[in-house]
């Protein structure tokens, strides 16, 4: 009974993925966008259902064991987009140096002052990087990586939803600027954003998003030490 | 016609057997990391094998493009299983929950700001070393 109820688990995660993804490109409503309704739908079933979370884990654990392969896949991009790396060398770099500490440094301050506990301080750490790589950086800095997951994922709505303002609000001039600006704060949904500005956008932000996620990754025993 | 759904199946058989390459390394780095370098974690150290592998020449593009992009659109369904483990955390409701929501927007409107601006800056400065160096070369 267990695994059959494991098996529906596994199958309901994929048709409303899949669902949601047609309705968000039919569409476009943001309410539709698979980042924010497949995890809260998801969740709303084991909820009603009183599923406990080990049983739903049990099958579906297959598909958290493939962000593993999704990170080594990272390298074809980065390659891909070697000419755009050696060509804004400087300001990626900026960038990402920049984005890192202040993403970090802000989440655990910002939490220390709202009197959040430590646990949640180091486990907000990370949120502003893709998720395979907070995941990495989490486990390094002993902080919870289910939290870590949910705050990356409230991270890249929060990123859809203020991209657009803080772009009105901001006095960028450069294409790359743009780029950054999603892809430092919001990972992959940042990234999907930046694409629909533009091909050079979506290209910096993607570099942005892997080159800050991997600078995390090594830079977590100095977050380590600093929570 | 009828070589169409021929073609599609044949796609997605490459592409599938590009994800197990891409699964393979991704095992092996893991053993590599567990036993010599455990500061680097595993999906990251498997990365830069891969673009060691691509840029030596090693390992043809056309061997891993299609799984790799496959595995990087649909990384969303990856960690939906991660975000429902929150079910185990009840206390998050409420004003836990309302507290970290507030610490996610004020901590990403800060890094948008900071980041573009600096980024901004880093561009207008590339234009001007470019510049200063067009005109040495002309002098």
């Amino acid at each position: 009974m267990e695994n059959l109820l494991a098996f529906a688990c596994l199958l309901l995660t994929l048709v409303l993925y899949w669902l949601a993804k047609k309705l968000y490109r039919r569409t476009g409503n943001w309410w539709s966008a698979p980042l924010l309704a497949v995890p809260l739908l998801v969740i709303g079933a084991v909820v009603v259902g009183h599923i406990p979370y080990h049983t739903y884990f049990q099958d579906t654990h297959w598909l958290s064991w493939l962000l593993g392969p999704a990170t080594v896949a990272f390298a074809i991009p980065i390659y891909e987009q070697r000419q755009v790396i050696r060509k804004h060398a400087l300001s990626l770099s900026c960038g990402v140096l920049v984005a890192m500490p202040v993403a970090v440094l802000s989440s655990v301050w910002l939490a220390r002052a709202f009197g959040l506990s430590e646990l949640l301080q180091k486990s907000l750490a990370p949120r502003s990087i893709s998720t395979p790589f907070a995941l990495a950086t989490a486990s390094t800095i002993g902080a919870s990586p289910d939290l870590t997951a949910v705050f990356v994922v409230i991270t890249g709505v929060a990123g859809m939803l203020l991209g657009e303002v803080m772009l009105m609000l901001l006095p960028l001039r450069s294409r790359l600027a743009k780029g950054a600006l999603l892809g430092a704060a919001a990972h992959g949904a940042g990234t999907a954003k930046a694409n629909e500005l533009g091909a050079e956008e979506g290209v910096v932000a993607s570099l942005t998003m892997m080159l800050g996620g991997i600078a995390t990754v090594f830079a977590a025993p100095l977050i380590a030490w600093f929570v | 016609m009828k070589n169409l759904p021929n073609l599609a199946v044949k796609q997605s058989l490459s592409t599938l057997s590009q994800v197990v390459l891409l699964s393979l390394v991704w095992l092996l780095a893991s053993r590599l990391s567990h036993a010599y370098v455990p500061e680097i974690p595993a999906g990251v150290l498997g990365m830069f094998l891969v673009l060691a592998a691509l840029a030596l020449g090693w390992l043809p593009l056309s061997w891993c493009k299609s799984g790799a992009r496959w595995l990087l659109a649909e990384m969303l369904l990856f960690f939906i299983p991660a975000t429902v483990a929150v079910v185990q955390y009840p206390q998050l409701l409420g004003s836990i929950g309302l507290r970290i929501v507030l610490v996610i927007l004020l901590s990403t409107v800060l890094v948008m700001t900071v980041t573009s601006l600096v980024v901004d800056a880093g561009y207008k400065f590339e234009i001007l070393l470019k510049r200063r160096k067009r005109q040495h070369g002309v002098l």
